[in-house]
């Protein structure tokens, strides 16, 4: 008896109480974000023969560095560089000069280092070389988890070929 | 509410200074644009339009009486949005705030993305004009988890270049220049994120509510881009808000 007067005193209440939850739109983003997250730091070994002196190589190290997507950027991409991927969106690019400033960098930021004479300043100093460029590139959380710099190897923005040509951009001489 | 909007100009072109013109994200000819339309803001008309929304809703008036305040307290009360209403069983922004209203006023809710949406849920934020947001993230379990919630968004690396907010939105970032825009201070005084939003984006030609300049940044750092009113956003909105408490809101904002 008392049980079953509970039970209508609650079916009353969800009678009178309004539900809203088909009035406001709470749309669901849990499983956006959850698709979305970054994976944990890995293990990025440069491959061998990753640095190159080959200038078309460099060159798309240098296209990627610069510009920001196939839609925005200028010109002809060069060989071997696709403006569009697959479903015929535009590829990303690295849009490094964004934080970095670097020969050449029109519009560069200064949220990262200065790039400009890497080799001279940075390697022969005795400072990096070319392993830690290449982890770097790939994920800077390999020596700073708190990092700003973007993600471009273990986010799969980029290959490992890639990360090459551009660790062989920054690397070479301008 | 125009000084406010002074003062924001001001620091931005001390920064401009600071980093030299050549960097800046406004040329002459924008800013020349810009202090013109401080006076003249085009968002203004979109406000209006929102004001008419609202008066087929019953004005301002039944407004307040649907909050259960008075026509002197709701402007303050409307300054401490999202909040928890125990009616709704959640933290709402104002426009979910007005989906509820407009359903109990036996009218069938704007969509959150629709543009009647944005003029009116603009206009009823700038009855709070002038009042310094009072959002109390302790006012409850619900605001405490959604402030929680929030920080933990703004702090989540993901994406394709797998940034977090924080990364560019960080004390040690603040001024510097990402591809010739300086980052800016969500907390600024004078210039605080949601105490300004909504706002007329100058490159946009529109009226963007907080929520939809949250999508903008998604989208421009490539995180996947969450939709208007989901828990995450006004979670989101919380956040940015607690941020700017104390700040007098100054609606519309005119932005870059
Ligand atoms: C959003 C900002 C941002 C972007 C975009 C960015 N970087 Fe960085 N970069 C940084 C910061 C900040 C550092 C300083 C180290 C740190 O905090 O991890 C850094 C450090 C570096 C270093 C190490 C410099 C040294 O100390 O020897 C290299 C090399 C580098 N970045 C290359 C790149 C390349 C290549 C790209 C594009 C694929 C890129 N960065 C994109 C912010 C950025
Ligand atoms: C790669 C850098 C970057 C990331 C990541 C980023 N932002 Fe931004 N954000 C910016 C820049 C640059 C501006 C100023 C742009 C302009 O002047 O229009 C900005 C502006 C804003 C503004 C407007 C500030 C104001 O009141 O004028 C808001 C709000 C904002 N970001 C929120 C976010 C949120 C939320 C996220 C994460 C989901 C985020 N941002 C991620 C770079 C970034």
């Amino acid at each position: 008896m008392k049980r079953s007067l509970t039970l209508s005193l609650l079916l009353g209440m969800s009678v009178f109480a309004a539900d809203y939850s088909s009035v406001i739109e709470v749309p669901d983003a849990a499983k956006i974000i959850q698709k979305d997250l970054l994976p944990p730091l890995g293990v990025n070994k440069m491959p061998t023969e990753c640095i190159t002196t080959d200038s078309k190589a460099i060159a798309r190290g240098a296209y990627i560095f610069h510009n920001l997507n196939g839609e925005n950027a200028k010109g002809n991409a060069p060989e071997g560089l696709s403006k569009t991927v697959e479903n015929g969106k535009p590829k990303q690019y690295g849009n490094c000069v964004a934080c970095h400033n670097i020969e050449g960098a029109v519009g560069g930021g200064n949220i990262g280092p200065d790039l400009t004479n890497y080799t001279e300043v940075f390697v022969k100093t005795g400072v990096r070389d070319a392993q830690y460029v290449y982890a770097k590139i790939a994920d800077p959380r390999v020596d700073n988890p708190h990092t700003d710099m973007t993600v471009n190897l273990t986010t799969k923005l980029f290959n490992e070929k890639e990360i090459c040509e551009l660790a062989s951009y920054v690397l070479s001489k301008k | 509410m125009r000084k406010v909007l002074q003062i924001a100009l001001s620091v931005l072109v001390a920064s401009s200074l600071a980093y030299g013109s050549e960097q800046f994200s406004m040329s002459d000819a924008d800013r020349a644009l810009y202090e013109e339309l401080l006076d003249n803001n085009p968002a203004d008309m979109m406000l209006a339009s929102g004001s008419e929304h609202l008066d087929a809703l019953g004005g301002t008036a039944s407004l307040a009486k649907y909050l259960e305040q008075s026509k002197d307290s709701l402007a303050s009360y409307l300054a401490g949005f999202p909040r928890y209403i125990d009616k709704y069983k959640s933290v709402v922004s104002i426009d979910q705030m007005l989906q509820a209203f407009m359903h109990d006023s036996g009218k069938k809710p704007y969509a959150l993305k629709s543009s009647d949406m944005f003029d009116i849920s603009s206009y009823v934020k700038s009855i709070a004009n002038e009042q310094p947001i009072n959002i109390d993230i302790n006012a409850n379990e619900h605001m405490k988890k959604a402030y929680a919630l929030g920080k933990e968004v703004f702090n989540t690396r993901r994406g394709g270049r797998g940034l977090s907010c924080y990364n560019c939105h960080n004390p040690g970032v603040v001024g510097r220049i990402l591809r010739t825009q300086p980052l800016p201070d969500i907390s600024a005084k004078g210039n605080a994120s949601a105490a300004t939003w909504p706002a007329y984006r100058m490159t946009k030609s529109n009226l963007a509510t907080l929520q939809k300049r949250f999508q903008g940044c998604m989208e421009n750092a490539l995180l996947a881009v969450i939709p208007l009113g989901s828990k995450e956003m006004t979670a989101l909105e919380v956040y940015f808000t607690h941020e700017a408490k104390g700040a007098p809101i100054a609606i519309p904002g005119l932005k870059r």
